[in-house]
């Protein structure tokens, strides 16, 4: 098939991968990635609960305004999107 | 004697850097801040440390030569620092900012604020579901770390953007499942004219279409996603077909996907300079409301510049030729000879034509909140739906301010920026008043959330300046 | 054409509104005129703190009245009784609460004088450098961002009208009363009542009398959500600090921090220089409040006149004029004060005395 716009997915390369946790739970990301991207990556889309109706929401905006994807880290909200992996790093949410 | 800048510049985005750039040339000291780690804005959003290699795009190779030419500029910059406050004192201007947990201030002479655009969002049953991001929101992601936000996305909103996002998520080997826009192929057809001025442009886009349709990806053309479906994550969107004044027709579509990359256009950031006490207008064609300044960046108060995107949607290459023209605005202030450029401006002119004709395919067309069910959550930050905000407006709320008190829609983490536009709307709708009339609530500071820790810092209790007590 | 009222009241925070409310339920037919929304101003801006401890001495019986009406208004305005510690971290300031609190308890006020231990078992988060400290049973807060929604329920239910976005610009006389002059058609009234809050002074004017009314520019402070940190409000024995964290997990943080501006210019500014210490000072009596972000700090204007009590009774040299403003604490005493005001302008004598605006302010008013 004509693709006008070509595949690069197999020409990027990445940081080595590093481990970190989300609420305790074991994940492995590349180093330096983005925190945001790097859940999103692993399948982690729910990162806290909505006041109110307790809902499940995720990262929305990417650009540090929305608050959605607030996480904590040492005990200080954070925004995900806003953050990078590092080993190590021990991530908690408010789910 | 504290450090006095001739010129601090407030976001390094197309407009504020090469405000800095050209300021970099004169003798002036000048400083360049921005939240994020690197020079670059939205459009041109550098990647991650994580990224070693990857193939280069228009964006990014615009992006590092900006940040090549800062470098070899000797600009200085602050990056990865937040700006939360600006305030006057006596004849400075001073930025409060936000960096690696520490609070700080900057004496400037004068201020050049460029601080963008954020997204609007139209609220639909499950916009909030995570995997919903927004469109514009999408392009950081590819940009910044060459991620795709699921398997299966399906892409909609407004203007060329829903056609880009599409195209990059096929560039990075992910699969589109649909491109959504209310925007019909007339619509594009009426703005083929002020297009024209940038062939190379349209061509881009044209190419983004054509890909689509080999790859036989869906394109509605004048429909909308009408809900969004999952619990945790999403699972599918339905689409409706939408008549001419924007409101849905019978007969939905189902699509699977497990990502949404949703937008409705662009709206200027006017938080820094509503709290600089530059007033804002209304103006739809640009975007929504706008600070109020000249084209050649100057406002009502002294010492302060407004620059590319933050004064009115036009695109990037018009924010770049505006931070020209106005860094010079602002050399005049501060005392130093800088003529202004009459074929800049006429590059500028001709540029903010295309973009204005980006912005009017961006602006969503007539009753934007019309796709929101009762139980639609309108205020992400407080889980507020369509109905609790009617019920408080048809209770006789009938200011943004006055919807914010009783219900706190823009009290949340997000100070307003997701739900205002909505609100504005609702009330409008209800009252029967021109949208026009309907102000944002009063703007408040910080712009951004602050830890009270970074404010309060170490400090001795006896060194606190208290006041004398009120009287017994 | 334009309408005739018994009274009508020029603005519509809390003592414009309570007053309206026991005008109407004396049989009187009121108007409530605000330039912006109602409870838009100082009542729906401030800390709503309502603390004994804070309240002036002579002010303490309007004060105790007052409790009783926010026990009454309870959910519907977010009234929470919690009770509320006064903490003092020096020796001066050990000094200072003793005194106050004394007289303030002589006046009235149920407030103790507890140990440091007892703070602590009670609010464990607290900082642990507590020197002295009051309690008062009575304390509590409401919430002053739903006073326009509020009042706005209360006088649709006593069809009270009102008008939003009606500034008075200005006042004549006519054979029956007072002719109020706004952007839309005049308003026609036999008596006025002025509550213009921070904005008397030029509402007066209007009538050709000079109040001396100043105008304090108070910084209000609040975070996102925290997790249950503190259950009561606290204060500072200076007065430069109330705290307390709501239902909802955010902490408000006040205590009379000055910005900058005037209440002519409309516009009020956050300054960095007085927002600092004050939340230094609150993360010292809570250390955990540290981690907190800050969401907005906002300003609001707090009327007085030189001797920093109440104006409320007849308006000097106009008759079937009346001006009611400039309390200190006014979020907490208004709903009751406005009452008293009510009940004066109906011609029922008040069960407590007002406060003559036509005094010498030179002296202290005893
Ligand atoms: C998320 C997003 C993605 C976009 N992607 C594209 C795209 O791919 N292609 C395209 O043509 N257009 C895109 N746009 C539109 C684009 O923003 C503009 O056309 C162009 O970037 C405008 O340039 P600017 O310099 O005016 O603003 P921006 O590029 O937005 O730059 C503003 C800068 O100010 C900084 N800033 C803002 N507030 C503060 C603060 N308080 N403290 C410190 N720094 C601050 C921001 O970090 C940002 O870097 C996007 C817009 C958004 C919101
Ligand atoms: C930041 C702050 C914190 C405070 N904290 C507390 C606290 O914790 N506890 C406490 O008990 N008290 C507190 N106070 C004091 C209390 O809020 C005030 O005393 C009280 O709200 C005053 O009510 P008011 O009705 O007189 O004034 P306002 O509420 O200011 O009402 C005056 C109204 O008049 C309107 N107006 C003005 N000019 C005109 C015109 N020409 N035409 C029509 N309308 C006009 C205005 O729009 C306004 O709505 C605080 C005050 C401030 C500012
Ligand atoms: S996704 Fe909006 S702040 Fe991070």
């Amino acid at each position: 098939m004509i693709r006008l716009v070509p595949d690069h997915s197999a020409r990027i390369q990445r940081s080595e991968k590093v481990p970190f946790t989300f609420d305790g739970v074991a994940l492995m990301g590349c180093a330096d990635e983005n925190l945001a991207a790097a859940l999103m990556q692993a399948g982690v889309l729910h990162l806290r609960n909505a006041p109110g109706d307790g809902a499940p929401r995720g990262a929305f905006c990417m650009m540090g305004l929305c608050q959605e994807c607030v996480v904590f880290v040492d005990g200080q909200s954070v925004e995900s999107c806003r953050l990078t992996v590092s080993p190590g790093l021990a991530v908690k949410s408010r789910r | 004697m504290r450090d006095i800048v001739d010129i601090s510049i407030v976001g390094a985005g197309p407009a504020g850097a090469t405000a800095a750039l050209v300021v970099g040339q004169t003798e002036c000291r000048s400083l360049l801040i921005d939240e994020q780690r690197q020079a670059g804005g939205q459009v041109w959003r550098a990647k991650d440390r994580s990224i070693l290699s990857a193939p280069a795009t228009p964006e990014s190779r615009s992006g590092d030569n900006l940040r090549e030419r800062l470098a070899a500029s000797g600009v200085s910059q602050m990056t990865d620092t937040r700006v939360w406050q600006i305030e006057r004192q006596g004849e400075h201007w001073v930025i409060h900012t936000l960096r690696n947990g520490t609070a700080g201030r900057l004496y400037s002479r004068a201020v050049i604020l460029a601080t963008g655009a954020r997204e609007e969002a139209q609220p639909v049953r499950g916009w909030t579901t995570p995997g919903v991001i927004g469109l514009a929101g999408a392009t950081a992601l590819f940009k910044q770390s060459i991620r795709l936000p699921g398997r299966a996305s399906v892409v909609a909103g407004t203007g060329p953007l829903v056609f880009f996002v599409a195209s990059e998520i096929r560039r990075l080997g992910g699969t589109v499942a649909a491109v959504v826009t209310p925007n019909t192929r007339a619509d594009w057809l009426a703005r083929l004219p002020s297009m024209m001025a940038r062939p190379d442009l349209l061509w881009r886009g044209g190419r983004w279409v054509a890909d689509l349709m080999l790859a036989s990806v869906p394109i509605y053309w004048g429909h909308a996603v009408k809900s969004v479906s999952g619990d945790d994550r999403v699972i599918g969107v339905t689409l409706c077909r939408l008549a001419t004044d924007g409101t849905p027709l019978p007969g939905d579509i189902g699509i699977a996907a497990d990502s949404v990359c949703l937008g409705g256009g662009l709206a200027p950031s006017i938080e820094a300079a509503q709290l600089a006490g530059v007033a804002v207008r209304y103006r739809p064609d640009l975007g929504g409301w706008v600070s109020e300044a000249e084209s050649d960046g100057s406002t009502a108060r002294e010492g302060l510049f407004l620059a590319g995107d933050s004064c009115g949607i036009r695109g990037a290459v018009a924010a770049e030729l505006h931070g020209q023209i106005v860094a010079r605005t602002a050399l005049r202030h501060i005392g130093q000879a800088s003529a202004s450029d009459p074929a800049l401006e006429r590059a500028y002119r001709r540029a903010s034509r295309f973009g204005e004709a980006m912005t009017a395919l961006s602006v969503l067309r007539a009753d934007p909140i019309g796709l929101a069910t009762p139980d639609t959550v309108v205020c992400r930050c407080e889980s507020l739906t369509r109905r609790a905000i009617e019920d408080e407006i048809e209770s006789g709320a009938v200011s943004s301010n006055a919807v914010k008190s009783g219900q706190r829609a823009g009290m949340g983490p997000c100070g307003g920026k997701y739900c205002q536009s909505s609100v504005a709307r609702l009330i409008a709708l209800q009252e029967n008043r021109a949208l026009s009339e309907i102000a944002p609530p009063t703007p408040r500071p910080p712009i951004r959330p602050v830890p009270v820790s970074a404010l309060a810092g170490d400090f001795d209790y006896g060194d606190l300046p208290m006041p004398k007590p009120a009287p017994l | 054409m334009s309408e005739n009222h018994d009274i009508a009241i020029i603005g519509g925070g809390i003592m414009g509104c309570a007053a309206a409310l026991r005008l109407a339920s004396g049989g009187m037919a009121p108007i409530v005129l605000d330039r912006g929304d109602l409870g838009q101003g100082a009542s729906g801006v401030n800390a709503g703190t309502l603390s004994l401890q804070i309240k002036r001495v002579r002010l303490m019986p309007y004060a105790l009245k007052g409790h009783e009406e926010w026990a009454r208004m309870g959910d519907a305005v977010g009234f929470r009784r919690t009770g509320g510690y006064t903490l003092a971290f020096t020796e001066r300031e050990a000094e200072l609460l003793t005194e106050r609190q004394t007289l303030k308890a002589e006046a009235g006020a149920p407030i103790e004088f507890v140990t440091n231990n007892q703070v602590l078992s009670a609010e464990p988060n607290l900082t642990r450098r507590v020197l002295a400290a009051s309690y008062c049973h009575e304390d509590g807060y409401a919430n002053s961002s739903l006073t326009g929604q509020y009042y706005r329920g209360r006088l649709r239910e006593a069809s009270v009208p009102y008008r939003e976005r009606c500034a008075v610009t200005s006042i004549t006389r006519d054979t029956q009363g007072f002719v109020l002059h706004t952007g839309g058609p005049p308003i026609k009234a036999r008596r006025i009542l002025l509550a213009a809050g921070a904005w008397l002074k030029p509402v007066a004017a209007m009538l050709g009398v000079d109040l001396p009314v100043n105008a304090r520019i108070n910084t209000v402070s609040v975070t996102e959500r925290m997790p249950p940190l503190f259950a009561t409000v606290i204060g500072h024995a200076t007065g430069l600090l109330t705290m307390k964290q709501k239902g909802n997990g955010t902490i408000l943080i006040g205590g009379g921090w000055q910005g900058r501006g005037t209440p002519q210019e409309g516009r009020g500014e956050v300054i960095a220089d007085s927002l600092i210490p004050n939340l230094s000072l609150a993360q010292f009596a809570l250390p955990k409040l540290g981690q907190a972000r800050v969401l907005r700090s906002w300003t609001g204007f707090e009327a007085n006149v030189p001797d920093f009590y109440p104006l409320a009774g007849e308006l000097p040299g106009v008759p079937d004029a009346f001006v009611l403003g400039c309390v200190r604490g006014g979020y907490t005493i208004g709903p009751y004060i406005g009452r008293l005001m009510g009940d004066f302008i109906l011609g029922h004598s008040p069960e407590m005395p007002l406060f003559n605006p036509g005094r010498d302010f030179e002296k202290d008013a005893t």
